[in-house]
């Protein structure tokens, strides 16, 4: 069977207006436009199989958006090839909308003066969902998202937790095949952003929804995808498995101490912990440690009877830490390096 | 045709939302009447000062030219305008585009949902003025008044096509008010709105005749006046269809360009 999405040397280049800065500038822009070519998108390949979930990571501007707007038929590729699900999504744009489910975290799809169950009223029309299905996939939504107290309430009068849960809701009705989340959880507190989450994963679990995510959140990367592509100025700079991508470039964690009075002697500390960096400022002290040699337990148990502890905290790494790590290449997928670059890093300095 | 069905949920969503900003809604059509009722004051003056006829048109006939103008005026308001424009600025379109319908029949059925309601409202309101000012002319018989009937929905279908051209700028410029201010301004000299056309010197009138907007507001009124003869009815109505074609037609073509070579924010 054909991958449900695939891509080949799929391009995107944009034409960025440039402007000299001032008045003059903005009157010599007035008479004679200068422009030049931005590759948002740089030859990608990418297959996607049925049922994968995949998270489509990448920093601001990176390309993750253009993708997706591509592979929903939005914008049309300047060149490469693209088929999801048997079509070139350009061409066939309402068919291929049909198949595909589209939350954009940052632009609602409801309507904004009405009833959040007219826009899904309306919703049903325009995917022509047969009304038993209909009411089946209403029903089961609103008790899962929650979304019975907001029901008749306009759009423009609900929370943000409130509209993304509606709009998530919204984009499934007609049981896409394939689910394209673009930075869903933006903005959202850890409860909503849990009861989507659990949502998203129920759907690829037991209905075998392909879902394609883009986000800054590791939160929403680990509970819902399995695999991770990494764009960046238009590239892909990775594209692997979740576990062997977070094993490798993700396995420093950093554990904050929260200090009674000054460490006295950093060397034993030091001493007794040497595959640890560990760095103090003051009151403040931070062991950064890699969670394979060491459990958090071990680091706490060697530093406890040195000082005089109040409190303490583990730091995991952040998606945007992730990034930067392969893209520099600062590790690499080869156990037998690590020792040598792991002294690379930068120096832990505890956050003052 | 099963496809129809939810350009038909469009429009009746949309006829919603007009009853949601219903203060709007009366607000407008307020201002509206007073306009109506003072073009009415200007012209009795005017024809106090000629009793008879002028440019053709007895007092009577000038009462309902200036209903017809006020009615077709109602229909399609700025809010189409404004709303399609805004969703096209702020990157909406991408929303749009994701989802299995066609934009501008889309755009359409969403322009006509409230037009039942703002006719109703606009006819109640003519009648009302017209029954103050002591009458106005009636279309002579009701095949005249069959053919008005379908020469303002033509005009309705080139307002609409027009509306959803100058719309289509906001892809390129963000200054689309200047450009539905500008809209407005020419509309409304040349589709007759403010003063019939035969009151323009000859060489204003063609220029006018060549283009589409006095197809939105003089062809009805003259159809409902019966300023026309069979043939130049035939002709006059003619027009209408091919600039309804032609500008639904272009403002595809327009979109279609549009989405080729826009950039939607994001990257």
């Amino acid at each position: 069977m054909p991958p449900l999405i695939e891509a080949h040397g799929l391009t995107k280049k944009f034409r960025q207006a440039v402007k000299e800065p001032g008045l003059a500038g903005a009157l010599k822009h007035f008479f004679v436009r200068q422009y030049r070519d931005k590759l948002a998108v740089d030859h990608i390949d990418l297959a996607i199989e049925p049922g994968e979930s995949v998270a489509y990571l990448g920093p601001n501007g990176a390309g993750k958006s253009t993708t997706i707007k591509m592979l929903t038929g939005i914008l049309v590729p300047s060149s490469g090839s693209l088929i999801v699900n048997g079509l070139v999504p350009y061409e066939k744009r309402q068919r291929n909308a049909r198949n595909i489910g589209v939350v954009f975290g940052q632009r609602t799809q409801l309507w904004w003066d009405i009833p959040v169950v007219e826009s899904f009223n309306l919703a049903r029309d325009m995917y022509e969902i047969p009304a038993d299905r209909y009411k089946k996939n209403l029903g089961e939504f609103t008790e899962m998202l929650g979304l019975a107290e907001f029901m008749n309430v306009p759009a423009a009068k609900i929370s943000l937790g409130q509209r993304m849960r509606a709009d998530l809701c919204m984009a499934l009705l007609h049981d896409p095949r394939i689910l394209y989340l673009d930075e869903p959880t933006i903005g959202l507190d850890i409860a909503v952003k849990d009861s989507i989450r659990k949502f998203v994963r129920a759907r690829v679990e037991e209905y075998g929804t392909t879902v394609m995510l883009t986000t800054h959140d590791l939160g929403d990367i680990e509970d819902i995808c399995r695999r991770i592509v990494i764009i960046d100025n238009g590239k892909i700079i990775h594209d692997g498995d979740l576990a062997t991508l977070k094993d490798t470039y993700a396995r420093d964690r950093v554990i904050h101490f929260q200090l009674a009075r000054p460490a006295e002697s950093m060397a034993a500390i030091c001493q007794k912990l040497p595959a640890c960096e560990v760095a103090s400022d003051g009151l403040r002290l931070s062991v950064r440690f890699d969670r394979f040699e060491h459990a958090a337990g071990e680091i706490a148990g060697a530093v406890m009877p040195l000082v005089e502890v109040i409190d303490f905290r583990i730091d995991e790494p952040e998606v945007e830490d992730l990034i930067r790590r392969v893209y520099l290449g600062q590790l690499s997928l080869a156990p037998g390096d690590e020792p040598e670059l792991r002294s690379a890093k930068p120096a832990v300095v505890a956050e003052a | 045709m099963s496809g129809l069905r939810k350009y038909v949920s469009f429009a009746r969503t949309s006829l919603e939302i007009t009853f949601v900003y219903r203060a709007g809604f009366v607000l407008n059509m307020i201002g509206t009447i007073f306009y109506v009722v003072a073009m009415f004051y200007l012209w009795q003056t005017v024809f106090l000062g000629n009793p008879g006829s002028l440019g053709g048109f007895t007092w009577p006939e000038m009462k309902a030219y200036i209903l017809v103008s006020f009615l077709l005026s109602s229909l399609l308001t700025w809010y189409d305008e404004w709303v399609m424009s805004q969703d096209i600025r702020e990157g909406y379109v991408a929303v749009d585009l994701a989802r299995p319908f066609d934009f501008q029949a889309s755009r359409f059925a969403r322009a006509m949902g409230p037009i039942i309601f703002e006719a109703t409202s606009a006819v109640g309101v003519a009648a009302v003025v017209a029954l103050v000012f002591g009458g106005a002319a009636l279309p002579a018989d009701p095949g005249r008044a069959a053919l008005f009937v379908v020469s303002c929905a033509l005009a309705t279908i080139i307002k609409f096509g027009l509306v959803y051209c100058v719309s289509m700028t906001a892809f390129w410029t963000t200054s689309i008010e200047g450009i539905m201010v500008g809209r407005s301004a020419i509309q409304n000299i040349f589709s007759g709105a403010l003063i019939p056309l035969v009151f323009f010197p000859d060489w204003l009138q063609s220029v006018a005749a060549v283009l589409p907007f006095q197809a939105m507001i003089s062809t009805p009124a003259l159809v409902y006046l019966g300023k026309l003869d069979a043939q130049s009815t035939a002709v006059a109505i003619g027009v209408q269809v091919v600039w309804a074609v032609g500008l639904l037609f272009l403002g595809r073509l327009a979109f279609r360009q549009a989405v080729k070579v826009v950039t939607i924010h994001g990257g």
